[in-house]
């Protein structure tokens, strides 16, 4: 099985689905990105895929983050919608039930670090460079999901510094779980989606429910 | 300990021990870096309880643990590594490093930085669909301003932009 539009590619590789945004240079995330990434999660339910891989064409960009020429003319009618085309796929990775392996092959800034935090786990290759960029663009992205990965110390000084993590600095972190060359990186990404496919896939689902969940402040509640 | 402000975000500017009040204040401010020589220590707290609750929220519950159940003294190094402070640096390049880290924040534009802040504060006591809510009130504000406008003519112009925080 393989699909693709104008900026997305996917197909099936065995057990595991691959999911490549191309829109060079900086793979900046577009609306076929957006409609891309929910239609090959889909196919793959479909497939029976039982994990994903996502990461970016080329060697310079994982996700460029929103495109701001798009950006720029939106309205206060129009910015609903385009939040809600953002949100949209950003609850398709994280409620698909499957866990998603980002290839963070470059940058990842902006929406693209909130693409990529909303995967399950994250693999860079050594180009990968991760920014926080709303702040410096007068905007706000990623809060939510950097505060849950790295709680507030870290988080806020990421989110309100804008700069930007080196790819050793984010394995430390623990943003990345692996380094390696960028020849490598893929290899590194599937041998990880192929190692989570090869578990029991209730359980890995139920796994991958539990740890969304564990934070929530109303679920806490009941376990203290 | 000292703590210095750029554009109302405040960073603790620790050197030598940061313990009782100092570390209490330190864990108040947005930002926390350190020269080689600070050491930090919860042990003699005036609220311990307060103490651990926030530094479980900044930390997390293992590293919040390390630091209050041993009262240990936590060195630069460990601090780095636990994410109490977010830089470290030789004890002489502190206030260097300070006033770096202060201008860099007066160059933001500052409604989003304080909207950050503020978000970020409010992420705690929110489930993530409501603190996805108030990221998107705040996104659209923001994105009608006049300095995300000066941000994104900027970018295209590859010039560096000037805020006014309108």
């Amino acid at each position: 099985m393989m699909g693709g539009n104008a900026h997305t590619r996917w197909w099936v590789d065995g057990p595991v689905g691959v999911i490549v945004l191309d829109n060079p240079p900086m793979n900046v995330l577009s609306d076929d990105n957006r409609r891309g990434i929910r239609e090959a999660l889909a196919e793959f339910r479909a497939d029976g895929t039982r994990a994903v891989v996502l990461t970016g064409a080329g060697e310079r960009a994982f996700c460029g983050g929103a495109d701001l020429k798009e950006e720029e003319e939106l309205t206060a009618e129009t910015v609903g919608k385009f939040l809600q085309r953002g949100d949209e796929t950003f609850r398709a990775l994280r409620e698909y039930e499957r866990p998603i392996v980002a290839a963070v092959n470059g940058w990842a800034m902006g929406g693209g670090l909130v693409l990529a935090l909303w995967c399950d786990v994250r693999v860079g290759s050594t180009r990968a460079r991760l920014g926080a960029v709303g702040v410096k663009v007068g905007l706000m992205a990623s809060n939510v999901q950097l505060s849950r990965l790295l709680f507030e110390g870290r988080a806020r000084d990421l989110l309100l510094t804008g700069r930007t993590v080196e790819a050793e600095e984010a394995h430390r972190l623990g943003l990345l779980s692996s380094v390696v060359a960028p020849e490598a990186l893929m290899g590194e990404a599937l041998g990880w989606a192929r190692d989570i496919a090869a578990r029991p896939p209730d359980v890995v689902a139920a796994l991958k429910r539990a740890v969304n969940t564990a934070l929530d402040p109303v679920v806490a509640e009941s376990h203290r | 300990m000292q703590i210095v402000e750029g554009a109302g975000i405040t960073v603790a500017v620790v050197t030598g021990a940061c313990t009782g009040a100092d570390f209490e204040s330190a864990l108040g401010a947005d930002l926390r870096i350190a020269g080689a020589d600070a050491t930090f220590s919860s042990a003699d707290v005036g609220d311990p309880v307060a103490c651990a609750r926030r530094l479980t929220q900044l930390l997390g519950e293992a590293r919040a643990k390390e630091i209050v159940l041993g009262g240990r003294t936590v060195s630069a190094a460990d601090a780095l590594r636990l994410g109490l402070v977010t830089r470290v640096v030789p004890a002489a390049q502190l206030g260097e490093a300070a006033r770096a880290l202060a201008q860099g924040l007066r160059a933001l534009p500052p409604l989003a930085l304080r909207a950050v802040r503020d978000a970020v504060r409010a992420t705690r006591e929110l489930t993530p669909r409501d603190a996805l809510a108030l990221e998107h009130e705040h996104f659209r504000r923001l994105i009608a301003t006049q300095d995300h406008k000066a941000a994104v003519a900027a970018f295209f112009a590859r010039r560096e932009p000037a805020f006014t925080g309108e």
